[in-house]
């Protein structure tokens, strides 16, 4: 064959819709067409199994379904379950690592494959670099890909291209002016003025950050006192302050901005100062101020103005979503910024309170605020740990603290928080608790609990001290790493729950099971990473309540492979980037917020990295009833 | 006289390099008629022409793709337009799509159907309507090479009914038969890749042939000559 025919050329153009062909060079591409082989399956039939032997063919989907099929007999944890489409290529482990299949590969429905020979499929790894990234990163690959589309999207609708995403070494623009602490103020300040700069840094000889003085400090700290301008600059700075490393994100600078109320964030490199970030630099790229919103927060005097800073948080996380911010980021900054809310309701209600000065308690956060993974659409879960002082009952407690929860939930539902209709919240008697009742109960369900009492039971697992004594809450902590990997039933019991619930099978209308042709991201995406974490970091005694934290904690402790541990990593933020993308359409559409996606609405790339991560999620299934013979 | 002449013309004149080559091929055996689907190798076809009529339209393009132990072999594959001494009309044009310049630019006619025979060896030919591809290439290979070609053809418009009965007389058309087995076509009327859409319902026939225990192309034949014998056309 000298130049390549109409039906390699259309070959081609067939496959580079689909990743990774639309990465690859056309002459690869071409090499590869001209080599590959047209098979039909019938509905049905067998393409490859375990029995076939040594993989000796690479296939391509040109149309049809094939799906992947445990085999019982042989069940491995890396044979779960999934559904190939159109453009997608199978069996890439198996390939990869010279040996058969774990899964029985069937024709779902009438099937046409590409087939290239493993000698070809090696050459082209060997040729091909992009080929190569997506057959050993496959997931990785696909969310990269997903990424830059969403991107390309934003800085298509916008000139702006700096983005939150961005590292702070493209957002430093010069060297900051620094200078000797034992500078007298009256040259700091001149040199501020003719510069026309709104900070200086004090620097010790090796260059490392000694202190920070701003122009918002000078009224305070310099005009109203009459201080006198011979005076070190070392004894007016805020000393230690806050650096970054040039590689941390604008949100992360943007966050500490928040979480501590500054406006400045020094970035560091090896100890020396290199750049200065100000909240200035930071608002250009986004229109609500996280700072400026954190300090409203901190110091509002009235539930009215806290009912608007929560509203400014889902508008600003709606904002970043629009940037590209990923799901971790944005879930951070949402659960950071729902905590300042949270603890300001708080302060409030219990300057209103004088009944309860004097108490020791701890407000925790459980549900997805303990495991800080708040969408835009979370209801509240808490509860109280309180300490009983001498000669007192816990019944007098509980019944000193129920009127204040109260208030603080319906201030809280305000605040755009439903009340939980589970009715897990501190105001309920059973969930303001003294520590050793608190342990009781945790007790009962870990040594004699049902498997439908732990049902209910497991987001109190994913506790969390918000407010107040955090010790309380620690105790009970350390207390509980201790109990649960002792006991196995109770390990075995929560597995066997878990294990409940799958993940779809795949996303074709037939496979789908939830009602009406949807697909429910939280409880069949996310919930199956959630438990999963849950009962390894119980298991192995992992204090974390965050999901991404408990897989990697415990998976080291398990020795997973850390590519596998990054997989589920990616599968569940990505699924939770699915759901605040949907919160985010049917916020601005008006809708009811629901989890409830349509995969028909979904598009080519969304679908497959969809399928690909329940893949994971079952993968990850298959592990957990491995480990605890569920 | 004339038409005596027009009856029987005279041998073309091929240069001493095409007429070994042409010989070369006349000297290929001939693969078993019972030899097993699975260790053959059948060539599909298709071809463009100037119209329908077999006996005065004019041979354009030839497509071919081959099947191969039960795959479709993309690389095996041939497209080839013919040089035309005459652009064809407006009309014709529009139902292949191959241009003037295109048909003026083609490979000379004696090297297109040499490359062709080099390229189908012996392997037995499947058409789709075969009657039609083959009196065109025939009529073709007389003239040009002054080959009086023989060969092994079968016809999915015969077997595809055959083998599905209850489907006969819906399905007519190769269009008809890639509606039901949801092939796509990624040029329809361009000759290789209707060759495409043939070769990949021969595949989707592969369940009932086995069903059928028709396994080599006698077999094929000889379901083809059954439907044809019954006068049903298909």
């Amino acid at each position: 064959m000298t130049a390549p025919n109409s039906l390699i050329t259309a070959t081609v153009d067939h496959l580079v819709r689909f990743a990774p062909f639309n990465k690859m060079e056309p002459v690869h591409l071409a090499w590869m067409a001209e080599r590959l082989k047209l098979g039909y399956f019938a509905k049905g039939e067998t393409v490859i199994s375990p029995e076939t032997g040594l993989v000796e063919t690479f296939f391509i989907i040109k149309q049809g379904v094939i799906h992947g099929e445990q085999d019982v007999v042989r069940a491995q944890e890396d044979s779960a379950w999934l559904e190939l489409h159109e453009g997608e290529c199978f069996p890439l482990g198996a390939l990869l690592s010279k040996r058969p299949v774990n899964s029985i590969y069937k024709a779902g429905v009438d099937t046409f494959c590409y087939e290239l020979s493993v000698q070809d499929f090696h050459e082209l790894l060997r040729k091909c670099q992009a080929f190569h990234d997506f057959c050993t990163h496959r997931l990785a690959n696909l969310l990269e890909q997903s990424k830059q589309v969403i991107q390309a999207q934003y800085t298509h609708s916008s000139s702006e291209q700096q983005s939150m995403t961005s590292p702070l070494s493209a957002i430093i623009r010069r060297e900051p002016v620094s200078c000797a602490p034992d500078t007298p103020m009256r040259q700091v300040l001149e040199t501020m003025n003719d510069l026309g700069i709104g900070s200086m840094v004090a620097v010790d000889a090796q260059k490392r950050p000694l202190g920070i003085f701003t122009l918002h400090d000078v009224l305070k700290r310099v005009v109203l006192p009459g201080l006198d301008l011979n005076t070190p600059f070392s004894q007016v700075m805020s000393p230690d302050p806050v650096a970054l490393p040039p590689h941390a994100l604008a949100y992360e600078a943007a966050l500490v901005m928040a979480k501590h109320g500054f406006r400045h964030v020094l970035v560091e490199e090896g100890g020396r100062l290199v750049g200065l970030v100000s909240e200035k630099d930071l608002f250009t790229l986004q229109r609500v101020g996280l700072r400026q919103l954190s300090s409203v927060i901190r110091k509002a005097q009235d539930l009215e103005t806290l009912k608007h800073s929560a509203r400014d948080i889902r508008q600003l996380a709606h904002n970043m979503l629009a940037q590209g911010v990923t799901a971790e980021q944005l879930t951070q900054i949402i659960t950071t910024l729902n905590d300042l809310l949270t603890t300001r309701v708080l302060e409030l209600e219990v300057a209103a309170s004088p009944e309860i000065h004097g108490v020791e308690f701890c407000w925790m956060a459980l549900g997805s605020e303990g495991r800080m993974e708040q969408t835009l659409n979370t209801d509240q879960d808490n509860g109280i740990i309180f300490r009983i002082p001498e000669g007192k009952r816990a019944e007098d407690m509980r019944a000193l603290m129920l009127p204040f929860a109260k208030r603080v939930n319906l201030a809280l539902a305000e605040c755009g928080f439903p009340l939980c209709t589970g009715d897990v919240m501190a105001s309920n008697p059973k969930w303001c608790l003294s520590l050793a009742e608190w342990k009781d109960i945790f007790d009962k369900w870990i040594y004699h609990g049902a498997p439908v009492d732990l049902l209910h039971s497991t987001i109190f697992f994913d506790f969390r001290p918000l407010f107040g004594e955090e010790r309380l809450a620690e105790d009970l902590r350390d207390w509980l790493s201790i109990q649960a990997p002792k006991n196995s039933r109770f390990l075995h019991q929560l597995a066997v729950n878990a294990l409940r619930n799958k993940p779809p099978l795949g996303i074709v209308r037939d496979f789908v099971t939830s009602d009406g042709h949807t697909i429910d991201l939280k409880v069949n995406g996310i919930t199956p990473f959630v438990d999963a974490a849950r009962i390894y970091s119980l298991a192995h005694g992992v204090g974390a309540t965050n999901t991404l934290q408990r897989l990697r904690e415990a998976g080291e402790k398990m020795g997973m492979e850390e590519q596998d541990i990054d997989a589920y990593c990616d599968a569940f933020l990505y699924i939770q980037l699915l759901r605040l993308r949907l919160h985010h359409e049917q916020g601005e559409s008006g809708q009811k917020m629901t989890n409830k996606v349509d995969p028909d609405t979904l598009n080519d790339l969304d679908s497959r990295i969809l399928r690909e991560s329940f893949r994971q999620a079952r993968k990850l299934q298959t592990k957990l009833s491995v480990n605890y013979q569920a | 006289m004339d038409w005596l002449r027009k009856l029987f013309p005279a041998p073309p004149e091929l240069t001493p390099d095409q007429a070994r080559r042409l010989a070369a091929w006349q000297a290929l055996p001939e693969p078993p008629m019972q030899q097993a689907m699975e260790e053959s190798r059948y060539v599909v076809v298709d071809v463009e022409t100037s119209g329908l009529n077999i006996h005065k339209d004019r041979l354009i393009a030839i497509g071919a793709v081959a099947v191969t132990g039960g795959r479709i072999d993309l690389g095996d594959s041939l497209e080839m337009v013919l040089q035309q001494a005459a652009v064809t009309g407006k009309d014709n044009i529009l139902i292949h799509g191959i241009c003037g310049t295109a048909q003026r630019e083609g490979v000379p006619p004696a090297e297109a159907l040499l490359n062709f025979l080099e390229y189908l060896g012996k392997s037995p030919l499947v058409a789709f309507h075969a009657r039609f591809d083959e009196s065109m290439i025939k009529r073709a290979l007389k003239q040009v090479l002054g080959l009086r070609f023989s060969h092994t053809w079968t016809d999915l418009a015969y077997i595809s009914p055959a083998l599905y009965p209850e489907l006969a007389l819906r399905n007519r058309s190769l269009d008809h038969w890639m509606t039901h087995f949801g092939l796509s076509n990624y040029a329809r009327h361009s000759a290789l890749a209707d060759a495409l859409s043939t070769a990949e319902l021969m595949l989707c026939l592969a369940n009932r042939m086995d069903a059928r225990a028709i396994r080599n192309m006698r077999d094929m034949r000889a379901l083809e000559h059954t439907r044809r014998q019954l006068g049903m056309a298909h």
